[in-house]
């Protein structure tokens, strides 16, 4: 065999590789003398399969590793790297790996003969070492690594200092003694520049000389402490005077930062002085993250967040598309949750819309719908439609998601938006993006009422020619629930009707059962047009004969349904059904079911513990729910730190949902309790309230829930003394009324805790009875005093002593008033709603001024939402001015009788939040007292 | 000089003058292998040796043979690997600390079990028995008699007392090795 042929076969190799051949192979390692060349074309050869997922049983890879083990041998630089390379992939399937540690260690340690040679390998010694060694000969190489993490070649260091990093987790006491070599490494790092001068131009161009080092100290350092705030903070404070030079390790202490200033509010502000500084920083990079740490920090006032705001301004006129793309990327985030900030960049932004990188534009025009005002929202549209098509799906779901907020928003500009999303719909598309235009439709069409009629015919057009199966079905489904509340219900049953002529069975299933809903009346009371009957009698009677099973079964139930005589309530309940039940506490009871005790499961499951909500409700939940979700970027850039709760405007937004979510969680635990069962349902329960500081020797929480006629009070006490046990734990609650009238409260019951112990906690329940006549929404302030026996523990047996004494312990008082009967509610309009219930019932007017404890506008929105119950809509609950707002509220009492509210407000660094609230209720008394709960 | 050349080279002198010999060099923990082959590779003495965690590998360059010294880790846990590194090599070293007669009988039993695989028939083997400098060291005789060499019978056995410490009788060892070169 001559050499040129072997030639042609390593070069080719590489590309036919396969483990038994390279295996087979493998025999050269073993072969004396050594030819390193070979011998490196093989280790290749051996990482190549690895790389590509090819993986050695243990058996091969125990041989191949002894085998490479005999290449120590051989002091040739390159083979050697190689073998490192090999023995770190290998360490984790071969067995024995601990086998090289005496000669790896020997490398790392350099200086030995050939020292200038190993200065090449012994970054990937180091590397290799971590790998191979275990948690009890970790000790082994402790001084050697101490040693390598300040080692004056960049490379070793880093390397010492990231396999430090690995070893963290399996050896952490052992690690942490490295502390003051990893802060020397992290110092030193900086004169990397002076050194490359030292090691002439050869050095310069080794990347290690640009300071990373300093990156990864920082990161182990982090990693060390990161169980020791203090530590941490000093950290940061250390290295944020400019020895950092590193802008990767500068970007890890900006995270590090807004990491503790999120964390420690009394830290917040020196680390925000830090943030700031970092903005003026001179790599481009550190400037980003500073302005996007700053954009994220939690409640960011607006003097915090505007010289980021600033800095990101400058970056969009940079000549540079990526320093563009970031920087709008940031504000386009920022934007979702405090529009008016970002207003200053309009300007510049606008100049982005026709730039010829099309993500810089899409943030751009998505920025700018939410930053603008109504005035703008016209012109935008224009231009996006003519960008709509040059991007991909992923931008254009973006944009579609901004206009579906902006529907929601501004809703008197929803045909300009409808006709935007209608032409979109025509447009190709993949299936996620449809289904987003769909959606958007969908919404419009439930949340704002004027777009019904035209939304549906445009959907109505999009199925005749629809490839998604999924889509049409849905939007049948609408056509059923929607069409026979329009004033020309046959125009759609025209439409459904061809889907059944047309489509596969899934959808004439659909189609079958929405053409079925025309059929019965479409509001309650009211009667359904014969004609209309007949004809979609005809209509399922044709169905009848369908190929398709389901679509007979469906067309066979529903006629029978339809054409019962005085079977028109059934008819309502199976064919229109507007409610359903609570799906989330549906869910957890089925769960619960499932996995209970065999006891449980002998009975049949109760649906009828489940609470029903209807349409309205799970709409209500369903919009607070988007306008909160759109805070969150679709393409989602990567958060520093954790994730942490949206700020402020979302806060309001919730009241609806968290109000629905704290009813369900309690309407397991108070059915547990059978003195409350002739109470009926809970109608609503509060918020937890404190009633004491969470450090006190007793933690005492309070919920207060409402039935039909009674109150029952819920203490959650906790004993937080480690000595003594708490027993016969009660409450003495007194209610009196404020204003000094009669309270209208009965005592009924109390049911004690009986016994707590350390850091055990119980619940107290004081009911009363409403003896009010009318509306019967008492309003009072509760004293109450926990009253309780309490023994010592006897620390030799463990046990409490015989003898107790009585003891009581004054807790905060609890305020009953309005907004605890009222539970916030969604309507589609609020004009509508505001005549209505101006035209039947009470309205009260008072003016309050919330003083300076209240930090603004935004802050007064949500407490208001929040102490009223009501839901704020047409997104006022996000304010735009910080001068002046006008916050518009929703919601029902318990009996169901309609609140609104309107609230101005003004706000002035001198004397705050000054509101002028009105109220509007259709039961009589409501309005005052809702007025009142604000006082 | 490039590489290109100096492959030439290293593979000319292998071909007229160079050789080169595979040496493994065994036996319990503290025996004193580490030390003999610092000190034959012209290294310096330490009485501070930390324990060998695998193999430790050292070439002895004697006139023209080199000799590729593989020192194995003597603790248990590493004694079943040692048959992995004396497969055909040159010749076998089996090092023990003349005075610690308490470990002999261990040794000698490591050395049998070795010795029994097949793949390793005929490879000779040498005995050193190490710190002949410590007061309470036994003879070569009794050494032979300790390890019970007198039964093995596949291979050429020989058994020295040496010093790594004062380096006595270190020539006697090398040359030994050096006569086992395979022509
Ligand atoms: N007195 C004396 N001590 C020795 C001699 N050779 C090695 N030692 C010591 O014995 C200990 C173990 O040596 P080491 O080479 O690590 O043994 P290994 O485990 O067989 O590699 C060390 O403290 C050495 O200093 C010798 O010839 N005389
Ligand atoms: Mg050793």
């Amino acid at each position: 065999m001559s050499y040129s042929k072997k030639d042609e076969d390593a070069d080719q190799a590489i590309f036919k590789v396969d483990r038994t051949s390279v295996f087979q192979e493998a025999r050269l390692f073993n072969t004396s003398p050594i030819s390193p060349r070979k011998c490196r074309i093989l280790l290749t050869k051996i990482t190549y399969l690895l790389h590509t997922g090819e993986r050695f049983p243990t058996s091969e890879a125990t041989s191949l590793f002894f085998g490479i083990t005999k290449l120590f041998q051989h002091r040739d630089a390159s083979l050697r790297q190689m073998v490192y390379l090999v023995i770190k992939e290998l360490a984790d399937t071969a067995e024995d790996v601990i086998m090289v540690t005496s000669s790896v260690m020997k490398d790392v340690a350099g200086g030995g003969r050939g020292a200038g040679e190993q200065e090449v390998y012994r970054a990937n010694a180091i590397r290799a070492l971590c790998r191979i060694i275990d948690g009890t000969t970790v000790q082994a190489i402790e001084r050697l690594l101490k040693t390598a993490i300040v080692d004056k070649n960049p490379s070793v260091s880093s390397a010492a200092l990231v396999s430090a990093y690995h070893l963290l987790p399996t050896a952490r006491d052992v690690v942490r003694r490295w502390a003051n070599e990893t802060q020397e490494a992290a110092l030193s790092g900086s004169k990397s520049g002076g050194f490359s001068l030292g090691f002439g131009s050869s050095a310069a161009s080794v990347p290690q000389g640009s300071g990373m080092t300093q990156y990864h100290a920082i990161g182990l350092l982090y990693q060390m402490r990161s169980h020791d705030r203090m530590a941490l903070v000093k950290m940061v404070q250390q290295f944020a005077n400019g020895t950092v030079k590193n802008p990767a390790a500068v970007i890890m202490l900006v995270r590090l930062a807004a990491k503790i200033a999120d964390e420690d509010p009394s830290l917040r502000k020196p680390m925000y002085a830090l943030l700031e500084g970092w903005l003026r920083h001179k790599a481009e990079m550190v400037n980003f993250e500073a302005a996007k740490a700053i954009c994220e920090l939690r409640d960011v006032t607006d003097a915090e967040v505007a010289p980021a705001i600033n800095v990101l301004q400058l970056y969009l006129t940079s000549p540079r598309a990526v320093a563009k793309f970031t920087a709008i990327r940031i504000l386009h985030n920022f934007a979702s949750i405090r529009p008016s900030a970002v207003n200053v960049c309009n300007m510049d932004i606008e100049t982005l819309l026709n730039n010829s990188n099309r993500s810089i534009a899409t943030f751009a025009i998505t920025t700018l719908l939410k930053t603008g005002n109504e005035t703008s929202v016209d012109r935008l549209i224009g231009k996006i439609s003519g960008l709509m098509a040059d991007i991909t799906d992923e931008f254009k779901i973006t944009i579609v998601e901004a206009i579906r907020t902006l529907c929601l928003k501004f809703p008197s500009k929803q045909a300009a938006m409808l006709t935007f999303l209608s032409g979109v719909l025509r447009d190709e598309g993949g299936y996620e993006f449809k289904k987003t235009v769909v959606e958007s439709m969908f919404d419009l069409i439930k949340f704002v009422p004027e777009s019904r009629e035209e939304a549906l015919a445009h959907l109505c057009e999009f199925i005749e020619d629809c490839e998604f199966t999924k889509l049409a079905v849905r939007i049948l489904h609408l056509l059923g629930t929607e069409g026979p509340k329009t004033t020309q219900p046959t125009k759609y049953i025209r439409y459904i009707y061809n889907r059944v002529v047309l489509e596969n069975a899934v959808v004439r299933a659909a189609a079958v059962t929405a053409l079925a809903k025309f059929g019965v009346a479409s509001k309650e009371g009211e009667k359904v047009d014969p004609e209309v009957k007949k004809s979609v009698v005809v209509l399922l009677t044709r169905c009848l004969d369908d190929p398709d099973d389901e679509v007979r079964d469906r067309a066979a139930l529903n006629l029978r349904l339809i054409q019962q005589e005085d079977g028109e309530e059934v008819a309502e309940r199976f064919i229109k059904n507007e409610s359903s039940f609570s799906l989330p506490i549906f869910e957890h009871q089925l769960v619960m079911y499932v996995t209970g005790d065999a006891s449980t499961f002998s009975q049949p499951f109760d649906l009828s513990s489940i609470p029903i909500v209807t349409r309205a409700e799970a709409d209500a939940e369903d919009r607070s729910f988007k306008l909160r979700s759109t805070t969150m970027p679709t393409l989602k850039a990567p958060t520093s730190g954790a994730p942490r709760p949206s700020a402020g405007p979302s806060a309001a937004a919730e009241a609806v949902t968290s109000a629905a979510a704290a009813s369900a969680k309690y309407i397991q635990q108070l059915a547990a309790v059978p003195e409350l069962k002739p109470y009926g349902p809970v109608l609503k329960s509060s918020r937890e309230v404190e009633l004491t500081e969470s450090e006190t020797e007793y933690v005492v929480v309070a919920v207060k829930h409402i039935f039909k006629e009674h109150i029952v009070l819920q203490f959650n006490v906790k004993n937080t003394l480690t000595d003594t046990v708490l027993e016969d734990v009660s409450m003495i609650t007194t209610p009196s009324d404020p204003e000094g009238g009669g309270v209208g409260l009965e005592e009924d019951f109390i049911i004690p805790a009986p016994k707590l112990g350390n850091d055990e906690e119980g619940t107290i329940y004081v009911a009363f009875k409403r003896t009010g006549e009318e509306s019967n929404y008492a309003t009072a302030t509760f004293t109450n005093v926990l009253k309780f026996t309490s023994k010592e523990i006897d620390p030799s047996t463990g046990e409490p002593e015989d003898q107790g004494f009585e003891d009581e312990y004054q807790v905060e008082d609890l305020e009953l008033t309005g907004g605890d009967y009222v539970v916030p509610n969604f309507t589609g309009s609020f004009g509508n709603v505001w005549e209505q219930v101006g035209a039947a019932g009470e309205e009260v007017t008072e003016t309050f001024s919330l003083g300076t404890g209240v930090k603004g506008i935004q802050e007064a929105c949500e407490l208001l939402s929040q102490t009223l119950s009501l839901q704020a809509l047409e997104g006022s609950d996000v304010a735009v001015s910080t001068s002046t707002h006008n916050l518009k509220l929703f919601g029902k009492t318990i009996s169901g009788g309609r609140v609104v509210a309107e609230v101005k407000m003004a706000y002035s660094s001198k004397t705050g939040v000054a509101l002028k609230i009105t109220v509007r209720a259709e039961e009589e008394g409501v309005a005052a007292l809702i007025v009142g709960s604000v006082a | 000089m490039s590489g290109f050349f100096r492959r030439i080279y290293e593979y000319l002198l292998s071909l007229f003058w160079l050789t080169e010999m595979d040496i493994t060099m065994i036996g319990l923990q503290n025996a004193g292998k580490t030390s003999l082959l610092r000190v034959l590779a012209g290294g310096e003495f330490t009485i501070d040796s930390i324990p060998t965690v695998g193999f430790n590998m050292k070439r002895v360059q004697k006139g023209h043979v080199t000799l590729k010294c593989w020192d194995l880790g003597g603790q248990p846990r590493f004694r079943s690997m040692w048959e992995r590194y004396c497969r055909g090599v040159n010749a076998i070293v089996f090092i023990v600390d003349s005075a610690d007669t308490e470990s002999l009988p261990i040794a000698q039993e490591e050395l049998h079990n070795l010795l029994q695989k097949p793949i390793l028939d005929g490879i000779p083997l040498l005995v050193l028995g190490n710190k002949s400098d410590l007061p309470d060291k036994i003879g070569v005789d009794d050494l032979i008699e300790a390890m019970n060499l007198k039964d093995i019978t596949n291979r050429e056995v020989s058994c020295y007392a040496i010093s790594a410490k004062e380096e006595t009788n270190l020539d006697a060892v090398l040359n030994w090795l050096i006569a086992r070169a395979k022509k």
